[in-house]
């Protein structure tokens, strides 16, 4: 089993502060009693209300941001009962959190052009991911795409524009940024060789948004990696609940499925069938 | 203070983990404090590898759980080079458990388990609702009298049954495994269950019906964790939404001398740890110990069931 799982530990984290962040998200700030190890971007922690209540199961959630070692900050769209449930908490209740979990982004060395696409909450996995880019003195080799339906989903899009970067938008009713999706978007900027076409295209939002990037990214022969979501159950590999289909003869072995909680939720795309 | 004797088996705790819910080797035991947990019972294995079922694999409802995960695992090959060579080291007894198609793929299962020393029980999986052909042996007492002799015949190690929850009558299922020379009953797996969006039209689960789990299925394994100690003289352990100590200790009133927690340990991996400090504080305060627990329900006189 990956490293990351043998460091995950489970807990109780108090929530320090939900606040509404677009029409429909939050960003969830948890404070844990044991500050976790070091984690790769990308990583995800299991939440569930801490005392009782809401769903059996935890649902997944890619860390969004460290405040600090010991608090971290997630940003959740609510869709159904598990996510209605963490994000009708107050300030001080429990969380119960499983962290950190699965293998995160590999961060590309300084020198390697990085080219993130992300779709609504998916752009969770990135701000640490650009932030570490920083840190390495990559920031004008590291572009962010940033794409939503409109422009009051670009969830907390200002943590990003902060960042010293370059960054584009795209919207579908042409609110903020570029008019059109993500991959209409990526096409006209390498067609205008506004992004370096060696880069690592790592993507991650919506199952639509990732099909028609892989297609993309397949067509053009572009080096690329998705975070995936699918259902889970345990999150920490012991329940096969969350299968992706493995490429025959590819890095992940002969095996038809991977997890995603361990082997993912990161994938490059050549290693599975998407 | 958890000790817990099973049979010849000895002991730490009465949790064990569930087959399938706690993986397939021992890494997930990092979550656990030593003397915890009594015995990890690991995932279903079967004579050659099975790819498992079209996700989705395990859907949520109100109250828990339906999974159709299908058995995936890589076999008895891949089990004995690269998982039993782990299991001697792990400071608690491992139980395996077989799955098969036939009763001779239960007895070849045995007979491998029998050799690894890492072993310390083998518990047959004869009720799994996900699989074609999956609980044909815990539903007929014939069958199931059948196969649990040829796998007694093979193996000295102690040998539990794992038993469907998917019978008119439980008793008589149990007692034929006790006379086939079972050493413990495991009651029960999952309940065979549908989950349907009525928007598609389809079925939840890929691969349509699933087996239910969690909390909403503990007073079904309750009752009949009840109804098979009735019958039988051998060790029940109970299998069914198990969250808590007074969970535990209720199965432990209706009959149960262990308790395997499974569902559970996905929101919160280290729940049996959690569990076990509970147990211990409440037998504290109350002044109680375990085996004077076990199968002490008072049945009401006035009332027939
Ligand atoms: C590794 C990982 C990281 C994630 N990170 C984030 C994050 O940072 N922020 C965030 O907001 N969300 C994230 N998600 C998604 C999040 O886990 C789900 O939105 C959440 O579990 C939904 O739970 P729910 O109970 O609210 O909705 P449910 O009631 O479970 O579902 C609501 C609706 O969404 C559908 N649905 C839910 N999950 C899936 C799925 N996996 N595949 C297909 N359909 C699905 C359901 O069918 C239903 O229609 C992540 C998922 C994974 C696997
Ligand atoms: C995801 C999942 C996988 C399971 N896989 C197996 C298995 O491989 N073999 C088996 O005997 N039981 C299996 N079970 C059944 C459990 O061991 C247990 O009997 C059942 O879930 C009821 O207990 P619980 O409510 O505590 O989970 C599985 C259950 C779940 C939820
Ligand atoms: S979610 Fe349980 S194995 Fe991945």
């Amino acid at each position: 089993m990956p490293a990351a799982v043998a460091s995950a530990r489970s807990q109780l984290a108090r929530l320090d502060a939900l606040t509404a962040c677009g029409p429909d998200a939050f960003l969830l700030d948890l404070e844990l009693e044991q500050a976790p190890p070091d984690f790769a971007p990308g990583a995800f922690a299991m939440l569930s209300p801490g005392h009782g209540g809401g769903p059996v199961i935890a649902r997944p959630f890619s860390v969004y941001d460290r405040l600090d070692e010991r608090r971290l900050r997630f940003l959740i769209q609510v869709l159904g009962r598990g996510t209605r449930h963490l994000c009708a908490l107050v300030p001080g209740d429990a969380v119960q959190i499983t962290v950190p979990l699965g293998n995160g982004f590999e961060v590309a060395p300084a020198g390697e052009p990085v080219v993130m696409v992300a779709g609504g909450v998916g752009s969770a996995p990135f701000l640490m991911y650009a932030q570490r880019r920083i840190a390495a003195g990559a920031a004008a080799d590291t572009h962010f795409l940033f794409g939503a339906r409109s422009a009051d989903r670009l969830y907390d899009q200002d943590a990003f524009a902060a960042l010293d970067m370059p960054m584009h938008t795209a919207t579908d009713d042409g609110s903020s940024g570029y008019h059109g999706n993500l991959v209409q978007l990526l096409t006209d900027l390498l067609e205008r060789a506004q992004l370096p076409a060696e880069a690592r295209f790592c993507a991650c939002g919506p199952e639509g948004l990732l099909h028609a990037f892989a297609t993309f990214a397949r067509a053009r022969g572009l080096r690329a990696e998705l975070s995936l979501e699918t259902y889970m159950g345990c999150g920490f590999g012991v329940c096969n609940a969350c299968p992706i289909p493995t490429e025959p003869s590819g890095p992940l072995g002969h095996w038809p499925w991977a997890r995603t909680c361990v082997d993912g939720p990161v994938f490059a795309l050549s290693s599975i069938r998407f | 203070m958890l000790e817990t004797r099973l049979g010849e088996l000895h002991l730490a705790s009465p949790l064990l983990t569930a087959s399938g819910t706690f993986g397939h080797d021992p890494a997930a035991l990092a979550f656990l404090h030593p003397g915890d947990l009594g015995a990890l019972v690991l995932k279903t294995v079967t004579p050659e590898p099975r790819h498992g079922n079209a996700p989705p694999r395990m859907v949520e409802f109100e109250g828990g759980v339906m999974n159709s995960i299908g058995l995936e695992n890589k076999g008895l090959a891949y089990w004995r080079e690269q998982v039993a060579p782990k299991l001697a080291s792990v400071g608690v007894p491992v139980v395996a458990n077989a799955g098969g198609h036939c009763a001779a793929d239960y007895r070849l299962m045995v007979e491998a388990f029998s050799d690894m020393p890492g072993v310390a029980a083998i518990e047959l999986n004869l009720s799994c609702p996900n699989v074609v052909g999956g609980t044909q042996f815990s539903s007929d007492a014939v069958a199931l009298a059948e196969v649990v002799s040829l796998c007694r015949a093979a193996t000295s190690k102690a040998l539990w049954v794992k038993l469907s929850p998917n019978v008119p009558a439980i008793a008589p299922l149990a007692q034929a495994a006790e006379q086939a020379g079972a050493d413990a009953l495991t009651v029960c797996n999952t309940l065979a269950g549908l989950l349907i969006d009525w928007r598609t039209r389809k079925p939840r689960l890929g691969n349509g019906c699933g087996g239910m789990s969690g909390p909403a299925v503990r007073p079904l394994a309750t009752r009949l964790v009840w109804e098979s100690s009735q019958a039988v003289k051998i060790p029940v352990i109970a299998s069914g939404g198990a969250e808590s100590a007074d969970d535990v200790l209720d199965f432990l009133v209706a009959g149960a001398s262990a308790v395997q927690v499974g569902t559970a340990c996905f929101r919160r991996p280290d729940v049996i740890s959690l569990i076990a400090a509970d147990l211990r504080r409440i037998l504290a305060e109350e002044g109680l110990r375990l085996e004077q627990m076990v199968g002490t329900l008072r049945w009401p006189e006035t009332v027939s069931c």
